[in-house]
């Protein structure tokens, strides 16, 4: 298989009155066409920094100082908006964390859906429109003439986040970003949703880039797995063997600190502290070398 | 380990009602929906009681109840050997300092513009504890250490720290004026996995150390496992199953424990398990499940048994296998030769789906029922259609539509024990006619929002499938003037009964909506007045 999305070395910062903040430190992920690439790490290690990068999404104030981007062989950095905009929704989507502030909410669902379909594939409004129902089939809403009628507010978060789903996939797009697509939701819907994910993953052929800090749930969906901290990528490989053979002390720390419900209460282990002092010098010597380097 | 002996909080039938404001009315006090009905814990002095269960099952509402922060509607509350259900605010006041509440998103639980010292130091001032602020900061500052937090974050504000931060502030807080029992309401569920590692592990040691009692409610089940040596699993309100966590994970009785449990991702490789489905895997918001209902070897409740349809369902069941048949009527009696002609198949009982009474005693009694068919609803169209003026014919509607109801949310739980469940609603003629004709004919929000929805509504979050047949064509007058005609009741039960297996929502036999769909699409003033024909007045 091919590498859809290479990221080579990514660095990237935040521009803050005190100078800029290192946020991504040499990121280097391969993402292979069709597959599941799940990234982990806790709050603040950054990968949520690299879905957005990768859909050129990132705040104004980021800057990406180092590094290439690259979709099916082209280079992503330095795309304008208009070719930009030609790319998301088709190639490249998004599912967010938050289905209920990432739509519209005195939108109705079908202006919504019908919107990314009509501009991106130059469809009529009744074309769109049937579409919009097929596609909301397709994620199992049983009454898609409804929902097509319906707001936001209106819908349960596990429906919201399907009509999310059927968004991202609405025109069959090659990547999809997904940023703790299930965090909210129930255990039960968290499982329907990731059923869903993975069928409709699988049947179009989409590669998913998986954020989450869940490990259970990589460990069900992902095919590879890349662990964060502190803007950098400490170790990926196949799924199978980071959860057999956890290389990276981090890697194991999490795995202790992840809570099972099979397992006696004093199984569970915070990260050391002491680790995560280590891991954060590391970072810092990091930046000192590139900083004197340049 | 437990100290069962000293009951610190004892719970016996405690049931909560609530306006349900979803379905308010203007000039009108709201209906009352059951949020929380018979349920009983005891929790020792030092014990961790976890509460589990979906969104919507009431935990949240239990742990409320539980500290008095809402009245219960029935059962009663001992703390410390005294009955505190009733108590007044003056009452409760002095035992409020003895217990606590940990809320789920510490940003909104403080103050954003006062500093984390003197957020942690207000109760104590409010109690009386501290002599001044410059005392109560101090105490702050320990209680910070205590938590495993610098001191010197006393003088920062909420938005200034981290999610994990401002959760050990809400402990602080809580443990401020060493209470006895500490309700925590999903207080890890906003944090990332490392952050919730610490706040369990801090928890765990703080309950060790204090002698805290602690009730922590959740809905992750692995988060539970590391805090709580018993749990309680709620669902729609009412306790499922209740154990040592141990035992409980590790062989759940109750399928809805079974489900929870195989919901639960663990950190194992096993492509497969986001394919496989368990018995209760069944999409709570669109009703949806992986296949139908099974008729063979169900035990049902058919309510209106004694009349036509009712009777024909019985029959159905009976021919398609079903183990066990509640025939229900106002009346027993009225049903008690089906009962003489299935002896052991057929058990007649007495049933009034507009008495809240009778519906809860009718729950509580048939906890075998795996299928529900409610039948009565709008088939007393005759009684709707000879009320004597337009007010009448509307009283009658919203009777039977809030007997559904009713029906509906006292046996969601037995539904859901007992590995899913069907309810046929008879209701959906109605609600297929067009809203403005409902509003018009009811004047009610209520059937307004349409009948069948509002059934599929409260039926959310329970996995239960609801399917609606049209009732129309088989026995109401309304027949007459929509195409097609009459249909025999068995062909009726036929149908629902087929679609509830194959697990189709909606079923119209004769297909009478269309009928009126049409007549919308034309001409919908005709229709209406049409239907204004059948009203009086």
């Amino acid at each position: 298989m091919s590498a859809l999305l290479e990221i080579e070395r990514l660095h990237l910062e935040l521009a803050a009155p005190g100078g800029a903040v290192p946020i991504l430190r040499g990121v280097s992920l391969t993402l292979a066409a069709g597959s599941v690439l799940g990234l982990v790490g806790e709050s603040g290690a950054g990968k949520t920094m690299v879905g957005k990068a990768v859909l050129g999404l990132q705040p104004a104030q980021a800057r990406i100082s180092e590094g290439a981007l690259r979709f099916d062989g082209r280079d992503l950095t330095g795309l304008g908006a208009e070719e930009r905009r030609r790319l998301l929704g088709r190639d490249m989507a998004l599912i967010p964390q938050d289905p209920m502030t990432a739509l519209n909410p005195v939108m109705r669902i079908e202006a919504q859906m019908t919107d990314v379909i009509r501009f991106h594939l130059g469809l009529g409004r009744e074309a769109a429109r049937e579409r919009a129902l097929a596609l909301l089939a397709a994620v199992h809403i049983r009454a898609p003439e409804r929902v097509l009628r319906q707001y936001p507010h209106e819908l349960s978060g596990g429906m919201r986040q399907r009509a999310l789903i059927a968004i991202a996939f609405a025109c069959r797009p090659r990547l999809i970003v997904a940023d703790e697509p299930t965090t909210a939701l129930d255990v039960t819907v968290q499982r329907q949703i990731l059923r869903l994910m993975k069928e409709l993953q699988s049947t179009a052929g989409t590669a998913l880039l998986f954020i989450t800090h869940d490990l259970g749930v990589v460990a069900k969906l992902c095919d590879r797995v890349a662990v964060m901290h502190a803007g950098r990528v400490l170790e990926a490989a196949d799924v199978a063997e980071v959860f057999a053979r956890p290389r990276h002390d981090y890697t194991r720390a999490l795995f202790a600190a992840t809570p099972r419900y099979d397992r006696p209460a004093d199984a569970l282990v915070p990260v050391p502290a002491d680790l995560t002092e280590r891991l954060l010098a590391e970072a810092r010597t990091y930046d000192e070398a590139r900083r004197r380097h340049a | 380990m437990t100290r069962r002996d000293a009951a610190m909080l004892e719970v016996r039938g405690l049931g909560l009602t609530l306006p349900d404001r979803a379905r308010r009315r203007p000039f009108r006090a709201p209906p009352l929906v059951e949020i929380l009905g018979g349920v009983d814990l005891d929790i020792g002095r030092g014990d961790s009681l976890a509460v589990v269960g979906e969104s919507g099952s009431g935990k949240t509402s239990l742990g409320r109840t539980l500290l008095r922060l809402l009245r219960p509607s029935a059962g009663s509350i001992r703390f410390e050997g005294r009955d505190i259900t009733a108590l007044d605010e003056a009452a409760l006041r002095p035992l409020r300092a003895r217990l606590q509440m940990i809320f789920q998103d510490p940003l909104s639980a403080l103050n954003p513009r006062r500093r984390i010292a003197d957020s942690i130091a207000q109760p104590l001032i409010a109690y009386g504890r501290v002599a001044g602020r410059s005392e109560g900061r101090r105490r702050a500052a320990a209680l910070l250490e205590r938590v495993g937090l610098p001191p010197a974050l006393g003088s920062r504000y909420p938005h200034e720290l981290s999610g994990g931060q401002r959760q050990r502030v809400g402990i602080a807080r809580a443990i401020a004026l060493e209470p006895a029992l500490v309700v925590a309401d999903e207080i890890v569920s906003g944090l990332d996995a490392s952050s919730q590692a610490q706040i369990l592990t801090l928890l765990r040691d703080l309950r060790g150390d204090l002698g805290i009692s602690l009730i922590f409610i959740s809905h992750d089940l692995s988060v539970v496992r590391v805090l709580c040596e018993r749990v309680l699993v709620l669902a729609q309100g009412r306790v499922v199953e209740t154990g040592s966590t141990a035992a409980v994970f590790a062989a759940p009785r109750a399928p809805y424990t079974r489900a929870l449990l195989d919901a639960v991702p663990l950190p194992i490789v096993d492509p497969s398990w986001i394919e496989r489905s368990s018995a209760d895997d069944v999409d709570p918001q669109s009703g949806k499940g992986g296949c139908g209902m099974k008729i063979a070897g169900s035990v049902a409740l058919v309510t209106g048994a004694n009349r036509g349809i009712g009777r024909a369902y019985v029959a159905a069941l009976l021919a398609q296998g079903a183990r066990k048949v509640y025939a229900t009527a106002r009346h027993a009696e009225a049903v008690a030769d089906l009962a003489k002609a299935h002896p052991g198949k057929v058990e007649p009982l007495a049933l009034d789906i507009t008495d809240p009474g009778s519906v809860a005693a009718a729950a509580s009694r048939c906890r075998d029922v795996s299928l529900l068919i409610n039948n009565a609803g709008i088939n007393q169209a005759r009684g709707l259609l000879a009320a004597p003026d337009l007010a009448a014919a509307r009283a009658e509607m919203e009777t039977n539509y809030f007997g559904t109801l009713a029906m509906c949310r006292a046996f969601a739980p037995v539904l859901k024990g007992n590995g899913g469940g069907a309810i046929i609603n008879m209701l959906s003629i109605l609600s297929r006619v067009n809203l403005p004709l409902m509003g018009s004919l009811c004047a009610s929000k209520a059937a307004g929002l349409s009948m069948t929805q509002g059934v599929r509504a409260e039926l959310s979050g329970q996995g239960t499938q609801v399917i609606a047949i049209m009732p129309g064509a088989v026995d109401t007058d309304m027949s007459r003037d929509f195409p097609p005609p009459k249909m025999p009741p068995g062909e009726v039960a036929a149908a629902a009964l087929a679609a509830l297996e194959q697990g189709v929502e909606d079923v119209y036999p004769g297909d009478m909506a269309s009928g009126v769909a049409q007549g919308l699409a034309g001409d919908p003033k005709a229709v209406e007045k049409q239907f204004a024909g059948y009203l009086p007045g």
